[in-house]
């Protein structure tokens, strides 16, 4: 038997927008648990099926626009950004203390004021913490970034797409990507430090 | 490159990681890390950092949020009818 081959997202869209309805549930379906995924890392598992629905909605009612300029998935990640954006609005508590305790600490020198052992701890917070503490505390950092560093990072580091296809999805520069991403990267890494009990 | 530019190398990290600094400065801070264990260190939690965050969101897409999902496009759209 000759393996069927899977049509791209691109000429689904374009059947999609021509009225087959089929077409469109297979991009559904293809897509819905990736972008649940980003939703919950971009909001929270209690918002994320409202955003979920609403990226779906707007990705249907805007097929005609997708020009294949970009990448289907670049396309389809900003819509549900956009709608996360949205909710967040709506229902993001404030953390009261700057995020920026959490970054790293140098002495009058310029040189890391930890020990080799304290900076390294963070990479084994996974071991050292329980499994739901650690995604319950992690969620609820994420949320609680600056929008354009939890944007960048989300897309970047946690759905690991490239620096161009986030820069692509955010509508800024590569540098600009990688400028965010870092800045976040450093609150994580230090907040990491922190749950486990050692000072970034 | 020696101990004391542990702030500007940290400053530098990711454009070092993601390939993107000039050649000679990516040079001072290869010498610079090899030779400082702090920086080292600190350079593997970075490294760990996106994939510990990565577990620990990781999310299924319920069963009944796919079936919501269903029902709503199904009752805004023309589609899911069958």
């Amino acid at each position: 038997m000759v393996p069927t081959e899977e049509p791209s997202d691109e000429t689904l869209v374009a059947r999609a927008a021509a009225g087959d309805d089929f077409a469109f549930e297979t991009i559904v379906a293809r897509y819905q648990a990736r972008v649940f995924r980003l939703a919950c890392r971009l909001t929270s598992e209690t918002d994320a099926p409202d955003v979920l629905q609403e990226t779906f909605l707007q990705v249907y009612r805007h097929l005609s626009s997708f020009r294949g300029e970009s990448q289907f998935r670049t396309w389809l990640y900003r819509i549900a950004s956009n709608a996360a954006l949205m909710h967040r609005r709506a229902s993001t508590r404030r953390r009261a203390e700057p995020l920026d305790v959490f970054l790293p600490r140098f002495d009058s020198q310029g040189r890391h004021a930890g020990t080799p052992a304290e900076l390294q701890v963070a990479s084994h917070a996974d071991e050292l913490l329980d499994r739901q503490f650690l995604a319950d505390k992690t969620r609820e950092i994420i949320v609680q970034l600056p929008d354009a560093y939890r944007d960048a990072f989300v897309l970047r580091d946690l759905e690991e797409m490239s620096t161009e296809e986030v820069a692509s999805t955010l509508g800024v520069t590569a540098a600009t990507v990688r400028q965010r991403v870092h800045r976040a990267r450093l609150i994580l890494r230090g907040y990491l430090s922190d749950l486990v009990g050692v000072k970034p | 490159m020696n101990e004391t530019v542990c702030v500007s190398g940290v400053e530098l990290l990711m454009d070092y990681l993601d390939g993107v600094l000039p050649e000679d400065v990516k040079a001072a801070l290869d010498a610079h890390v090899a030779g400082c264990q702090r920086c080292a260190a600190f350079v593997a939690s970075y490294l760990a950092t996106p994939r510990i965050l990565r577990d620990a969101t990781d999310a299924s897409l319920p069963a009944e949020v796919e079936e919501s999902l269903k029902a709503f496009l199904r009752a805004r759209t023309n589609a899911f009818r069958s």
